[in-house]
């Protein structure tokens, strides 16, 4: 078969001496489903951006349609039929699906006044021809976030795009809502339309794609049919060595109450109810998941834990410590906390690894302090540093760097073992490996569960079921901040905790 | 002409400068600019305005050059805060302060008077009879033997709703408040509407300063805007930008600013009846607030009864 797009020895390098690219080789056929996996840091999303127009390659050729092509801008690709959906969904949520779908391509009348009938006719069409489940009159602020996402999708078709790229399309869906869009990607992939999508979830690759190719360090390093091609081995080429899959946590008697939340209620700015009467315990050398779909109360959650948000009732106890109107540092000697944004609440991105290091400890840990805790001891920080990067294994270029010179992976390392050495009795993980490519991710979980073999309490929010199956003891589901579920992992499966994560416990009947 | 009809004339004079200047920053406002440099663009428009009418002996000169200064002010604006990325509120005080020290030297240069110049020299802008206007019943005295910005303000009042919701330059404009990145992303430039919608907002704030200083009087004096810009600031704030809600308010104003050249008639010291436009403003805003306020406790109370 002929190729659509042709990758020849795309060399990128990002100054000083990064080789994002390394003499890439591809080639994409018309009608087919293409996915590319790789670990963080694997290339791409360079590659991608050479595709669309965002990046230009120092070297090498890109041929569409047997011409060589040089996209100026992502509009220049758009407009020569590639258009690129992007992770986060950028739409203008005050506008209606058919506003957001014909922005900046209007069908206008007289004095550029908008032909509404026109525009809304056109988007109908195409959300028929497609069979999207849309109402174009339907304002984005008030629809789901799969629902968005479609609208992206659309925006792109509209504008006759015959090559559509998606960037980890799954990542903002619950598992209930990834089927339906594996079947319209069919569908458009069946009406000729060329479809390349990167994710880091290898299931959904080998389910919904037609050939995978696999990038490590810059270079392609294999391209397989996906049919008859395994989890393994795609991790396996990946990371260059075997991963595990199974969960390795062994079962254990669980101890005291160590955190508990009762009755927790909180009300936004808007007076939207955020948290409804939760009520929760975790034990000693538990692990209880939190799930729930994006916005559901996670993160108010989390904030009520940690101190960030006061709730209007309810209490929290912590290791036999009443923290509800604690001060956050008085929480801090009983809690460690990992926050899911690495570069804005966790740590920061332009602090020096050594920085990073003592938040917190830098008021705690007497090691650290002199004068009465009026001095810092620099020299006892940098040796504390040098410890926590031996004992997490932290590749760093050096301890003054900055955080944002490391690799996602090792700046969370330096963000875990940081909350790990404060030797608190609750651990509270708020997504801990979101961003994070396999290799990390197991050493993630690793320590994780030693934590909970140590006896510690940890709840953990994560968007991913497959992590909470791999790691919690018992689950719980937020729907529109209410705990709608509380069950052994044992019991229960990722389909029926997926139903309550959509439906709260109503849906279930 | 009755006290009413008197009243109400006094309002429309009294609104117009802030209703364009107010239709000027609607435009900014859901172009997502912060745009406070209304009062500084119509204070160096109308002097531009009495200067032109003085020096060419006409009207017509005098308004396109109050266009062209207010204009000025815009492109710095244009220049600063979106294409060197400056922060907004701090160009917009800069200008603000250039305007008014600019307009006082140019003043005493020009004229060589300090404080005011009202030379019978200075060509006004001539009072527009519309024949079919006046014999409306009721409204006719009212909008009748105004001049021709105050009939231009009620056009752009109409043309900048239509333009706003109505066609692919105001959803394009709105976009960029709302979500630059979306726009840009569909291929639009948030950046060039955010340069449209200043200059919109300047061509309009020339207008209101041309009306101030050869219409609703025919003279400039030192700070003669005294605040409208700020005014007009509040009116966009309240209304969410909407331009009949601006309308709206303006006309309020208008109402306030009469009712205080009303109030001198009893004696009451002129300091305290000039302040009223402003307490107007403050009134405003608290019932607004409340109304807010009320709203959101509303909505809790209605999730405690699920």
């Amino acid at each position: 078969m002929p190729a659509l797009i042709e990758l020849q020895e795309i060399v990128k390098v990002y100054p000083p001496a990064l080789l994002a690219l390394d003499h890439i080789s591809l080639r994409f056929v018309e009608g087919e489903i293409h996915a590319l996996v790789g670990e963080n840091g694997a290339g791409k999303s360079t590659l991608m951006k050479v595709l669309y127009g965002l990046a230009h390659p120092d070297r090498g050729r890109v041929l569409y349609q047997g011409r060589e092509i040089r996209f100026a801008s992502p509009a220049a690709a758009i407009a020569a039929g590639i258009g690129m959906v992007h992770q986060e969904i950028v739409l203008v949520n005050e506008y209606t699906v058919w506003e957001n779908i014909v922005l900046g391509a209007e069908p206008v009348g007289w004095f550029g006044q908008i032909d509404r009938p026109r525009a809304r006719r056109q988007v109908q069409a195409i959300i028929d021809r497609f069979q999207f489940e849309l109402e174009p009159d339907a304002r984005v602020a008030d629809i789901s976030v799969a629902a968005r996402q479609k609208v992206e999708i659309l925006k792109l078709l509209y504008r006759e795009v015959r090559v559509l790229i998606l960037d980890e399309p799954t990542a903002v869906l619950a598992p209930q809502e990834i089927p339906q869009l594996f079947a319209e990607l069919r569908a458009l992939r069946d009406q000729g339309h060329t479809i390349l999508f990167v994710s880091h979830r290898l299931e959904e690759v080998l389910e919904l794609a037609d050939r995978v190719t696999v990038l490590r360090r810059g270079r392609a390093v294999a391209t397989l049919p996906a049919a008859g091609t395994t989890r393994s081995e795609l991790a396996e080429r990946m990371v260059g060595r075997a991963v595990l899959f199974q969960s390795r946590r062994v079962p254990q008697p669980s101890g005291e109450a160590l955190l508990t939340l009762a009755g927790l209620r909180a009300v936004d700015g808007q007076g939207r109810i955020s948290l409804h009467d939760i009520s929760l315990q975790v034990h000693a050398g538990e692990l209880v998941g939190v799930a729930g779909v994006e916005g559901n109360g996670q993160l108010e959650l989390v904030h009520a834990i940690v101190g960030l948000l006061r709730p209007n009732a309810g209490r929290i106890v912590v290791a036999g410590t009443e923290l509800t109107a604690a001060p956050i540092l008085a929480r801090r000697r009983v809690l460690a906390f990992v926050a899911q944004d690495r570069g804005r609440m966790g740590g920061s991105l332009s602090a020096s690894v050594v920085e990073n290091a003592i938040m917190t400890h830098h008021r705690l840990n007497r090691r650290l302090l002199r004068w009465r805790g009026w001095l810092l001891d620099m020299r006892a920080a940098r040796r504390f540093t040098a410890e926590l990067a031996a004992r997490f294994a932290v590749s760093t270029p050096a301890l003054a760097a900055p955080l944002q010179t490391l690799s996602g992976g090792n700046q969370q390392k330096v963000i875990l073992g940081r909350e790990l050495l404060l030797d608190c009795p609750v651990i509270l993980l708020d997504q801990p490996t979101r961003g994070l490519d396999v290799g990390s991710i197991e050493y993630v979980h690793d320590q994780i569960l030693a934590m909970r073999a140590a006896g510690r309490a940890l709840l953990m929010v994560s968007a991913s079921l497959e992590e909470l199956f791999l790691l919690a003891d018992r689950i719980v589901v937020l729907h529109r901040g209410s705990l709608v579920a509380d069950v052994p992992v044992e019991q229960t499966t990722v389909e029926q905790v997926g139903r309550w994560m959509l439906e709260g416990v109503q849906g279930d009947g | 002409m009755n006290l009413w009809t008197g009243l109400l004339n006094g309002a429309i004079s009294g609104a117009t400068s802030i209703l364009l200047a107010g239709l000027g920053g609607a435009f900014t406002y859901y172009a997502g600019v912060f745009n406070i440099a209304m009062e500084g663009m119509m204070l160096m428009a109308a002097f531009c305005a009495v200067w032109g009418s003085f020096t060419f002996s006409s009207w017509v000169a005098g308004l396109l050059l109050a266009v062209v200064g207010s204009l000025g002010l815009a492109l710095v604006f244009i220049l600063f805060a979106v294409f060197l990325d400056t922060d907004e509120f701090v160009t917009g005080i800069a200008l603000n302060l250039f305007a008014l020290g600019a307009t006082t030297y140019l003043l005493r240069q020009s004229f060589g008077v300090k404080g005011v110049y009202a030379g019978s020299d200075i060509e006004p802008l001539p009072a527009l009879t519309l024949p079919w206007v006046a014999e409306i019943p009721w409204i006719g005295p009212v909008m009748a033997g105004h001049n021709l910005i105050v009939y231009g303000a009620v056009v752009a009042t109409v043309a900048s709703a239509w333009l706003i919701f109505r066609t692919r330059f105001g959803l394009r404009l709105r976009a960029a408040g709302y979500n630059p990145a979306s726009l840009d992303s569909s291929g639009v430039s948030a950046r060039r509407m955010r340069v449209y919608a200043l200059l919109v907002c300047g061509v309009l704030c020339g207008l209101a300063g041309a009306f101030l200083s050869l219409g609703y009087v025919t003279l400039f004096s030192e700070n003669m805007t005294a605040g409208r810009g700020w005014i007009s600031l509040a009116a966009i704030i309240l209304v969410g930008g909407n331009p009949w809600g601006v309308a709206l308010i303006a006309l309020l104003f208008g109402l306030a600013d009469v009712a205080g050249l009303l109030l001198q008639s009893y004696q009451i010291p002129a300091q305290f009846t000039a302040m009223t436009p402003y307490l107007a403003t403050l009134v405003a805003l608290y019932f607004y607030a409340r109304r807010a306020s009320r709203a959101i406790r509303g909505r809790a109370a209605g999730f405690r009864d699920e």
